[in-house]
């Protein structure tokens, strides 16, 4: 077994409030191998971008982590302080956001915000950074680049713009990247560009990705692996094929379901009745029983763990080994 | 009492062969996005027009769903404010139950307007965060005048609360005390309260997540058959309109460039965007595979390329689809018709 690269150990998010501290993610645990690609999807308020924000060090307060850790290459950067987090994200840990107007700024070029990452991560020349700049905006595919670096981000288009995010995210060579929702915001055929560009620089260069996104189409093309989340909660997690095809945990059946599908003709789809918890109201138990249709008594009173189910691993009671005749 | 009536229609009539309810002819909505006089004076500017909508027309018939796909700026959106009279055509008539909806603003053509009612996009913006659900799915109801007695007021709203599956103790509360989906319901309420023929869904389920967008789905699917409802159904979600539709349109930079039945679209696609937006769909059952993306962008619908506006991303374009526009045209196939504005297929290249 390869020794992970990122290893997330029960991951516990807190927001304090006046009535207590509300848990936007709890007990969370995954590991990304170099080189893998780990798909994260659930729905909104799952807790997806929040564990997202929490590896780079983007927290934003009063958010905190309560409890777990962080590891990367078997440093832990959960406890790190201001700085040295720094220099470690855009480094190490390269980061790529929904929303590619907003993750640039709008008063300098677009060559500017790339010579600035570069120099301050790598120990280049101005000079150097900027040919560097330009190759990488030519290796994510935007034509004229050498003219291209001296624009504007209002001056390219959403899908130009995403192309310099991911140019941005990779420019000092991270070993990971964060990419939180990055087609969410264009359209069908540039969300296709988008998404084989950021495979094919990603597997040139090796670097692991953690792809959080709500669709599951993105997911099942690019991801080798996926957690499915939860009310904070990962509810299960296997590779992408199995979690797809053969989904272990009802909630994860129901997603699936729910999902209208272009090959096949349905008259109704399956639906999860009701909506995800409010963080003030996280059900007891598992988070899932009272939208469950297999709920057993034991899901009200007592929280699952992951267990395994399949080849893959499932926060389910149903695949408990002790009640394994009503799994079956 | 109508609505009982309404459940014993016979559902046979909710088959395309109904009579047709909607038609848009040559419908085009242009919009002045000049800059300002003085600007154009001082940089020797001209004016600038957009053309949103450029020569649309179809029909829809009793009980059917038409839907409208294409990307951001394709002009699906215009299409569906200009059937329900948020815009005026600036060429070109839409006509419903044979009828100009030009006289929907005159008071004979009042009548006219309870027909059809539109759902929004975004349900937070379209719900008036200070008036309680009571107020919103009412208002329809005392805006034209078709009750004024209060009991029979809530017993209606209870009613429409009930068909799209809330609870009547919902009625005393403010949209912000319920989900996105839930508002999603009430937005369906409120569109249902005059009774309409019509309903014009532009994203519906766009806002929401995938298990909310199948509930609204269903609800919406149930309720067409219930109520012998037509929909037009604006979307950029292929699955989705999979999903509902009979009909679909695939509108490029304000044209309709194919309209055909579903199962047309989706399994023998003519027009070579419609080819590309399918492709470059991600699908449930393309783990692992990869696809070979469409080239290039949009382009600016201020500037649109000459001819037919797709040719710079067309892999068929010869130098007539650079020079001349083409029309829609009637397409035979083993198991149907399509409409097709493309020379390439006219011409039989592809």
């Amino acid at each position: 077994m390869v020794e992970p690269l990122l290893d997330v150990r029960n991951l516990r998010i807190e927001f304090p409030t006046r009535r207590g501290a509300l848990v936007a993610v709890d007990d969370v645990s995954l590991s990304i191998a170099p080189g893998e690609v780990l798909g994260v999807v659930g729905e909104s308020g799952a807790g997806k971008s929040l564990t997202g924000a929490a590896i780079i060090g983007l927290l934003e307060p009063p958010g905190r982590i309560a409890a777990g850790a962080i590891k990367l290459a078997g440093l832990r950067i959960d406890n790190l302080p201001y700085d040295d987090m720094r220099k470690i994200r855009g480094r190490e840990i390269g980061a790529i956001f929904q929303d590619p107007l907003t993750s640039l700024n709008p008063l300098y070029t677009v060559g500017q915000q790339l010579i600035e990452t570069i120099t301050t991560h790598l120990n280049m020349s101005a000079a150097a950074a900027r040919t560097r700049a330009i190759e990488l905006l030519e290796s994510t595919g935007i034509p004229a680049a050498e003219r291209r670096i001296d624009h504007y981000p209002h001056q390219f288009s959403g899908g130009m713009r995403q192309r310099v995010v991911i140019a941005l995210a990779l420019a000092a060579q991270p070993k990971l990247v964060i990419a939180d929702e990055p087609t969410t915001a264009l359209d069908v055929s540039i969300q296709a560009q988008i998404i084989s560009l950021l495979k094919k620089l990603c597997r040139d260069h090796g670097t692991a990705v953690m792809l959080v996104t709500h669709d599951m189409g993105v997911i099942a093309e690019t991801a080798d692996r996926v957690a499915v989340m939860y009310a904070g909660r990962i509810a299960e997690i296997g590779p992408v094929a199995d979690v797809i095809h053969r989904p272990q945990h009802p909630y994860t059946a129901g997603l699936m379901g729910s999902i209208p599908s272009m090959v096949e003709d349905v008259e109704r789809l399956m639906q999860i009745d009701g909506a995800m918890p409010r963080l003030t109201a996280i059900p007891s138990g598992c988070a899932f029983h009272p939208r469950c249709t297999r709920a057993i008594d034991r899901c009200k009173r007592e929280r699952p763990d992951l267990m395994p189910a399949g080849t893959s691993q499932a926060a389910c009671w149903l695949h408990d080994t002790n009640s394994l005749g009503r799994a079956a | 009492m109508a609505a009982i009536l309404r459940d014993n229609s016979p559902i046979g009539q909710a088959e395309s062969a109904g009579e047709i309810i909607v038609k848009a002819e040559g419908l085009a909505k242009y919009f002045d996005v000049s800059a300002p006089w003085l600007n154009r004076v001082l940089e020797r500017s001209g004016r600038q027009i957009l053309h949103a909508v450029d020569g649309v027309s179809f029909k829809i018939r009793h009980g059917e769903t038409l839907s409208l796909v294409g990307e951001s700026g394709c002009g699906k959106s215009t299409v569906a404010r200009l059937l329900v009279g948020l815009y005026t055509p600036t060429r070109g008539r839409v006509e419903f139950f044979g009828r100009d909806l030009a006289e929907m603003n005159t008071a004979a053509g009042r009548s006219l307007r309870q027909k059809l009612q539109m759902i929004f996009q975004d349900p937070y913006a379209s719900l008036n965060p200070r008036w309680r659900v009571e107020d919103i799915i009412a208002e329809p109801l005392i805006a034209h005048g078709l009750m004024s007695d209060k009991v029979k007021i809530t017993a209606r709203v209870d009613e429409l609360l009930h068909q799209v599956k809330l609870s009547p103790a919902d009625r005393q509360k403010y949209p912000h005390q319920f989900s996105g989906g839930q508002r999603q319901r009430l937005s369906i309420a409120r569109a249902l309260a005059t009774k309409p023929e019509f309903l014009v869904c532009d994203e519906p389920t766009s806002a929401l997540d995938v298990s909310v967008q199948a509930q609204v789905l269903n609800l919406m699917k149930d309720l067409q058959r219930e109520l012998g409802l037509t929909y037009l159904f604006i979307s950029h979600n292929l699955a989705v309109v999979h999903h509902i539709s009979d009909r679909v349109g695939v509108m490029y930079l304000g044209k309709v460039v194919e309209l055909a039945t579903r199962q047309l679209i989706f399994s023998a696609p003519r027009h070579p965007y419609t080819r590309m937006l399918l492709d470059a769909i991600p699908d449930l059952e393309m783990t692992g595979r990869s696809r070979t993306p469409v080239a290039g962008e949009v382009p600016n619908p201020l500037n649109p390329p000459s001819g037919c506006t797709f040719h710079p991303r067309c892999p068929h374009a010869n130098a007539r689809c650079r020079s001349e526009v083409p029309a829609l045209h009637v397409v035979r196939q083993a198991d149907g018709i399509a409409e097709v504005a493309c020379h390439a297929v006219e011409e039989g290249r592809i």
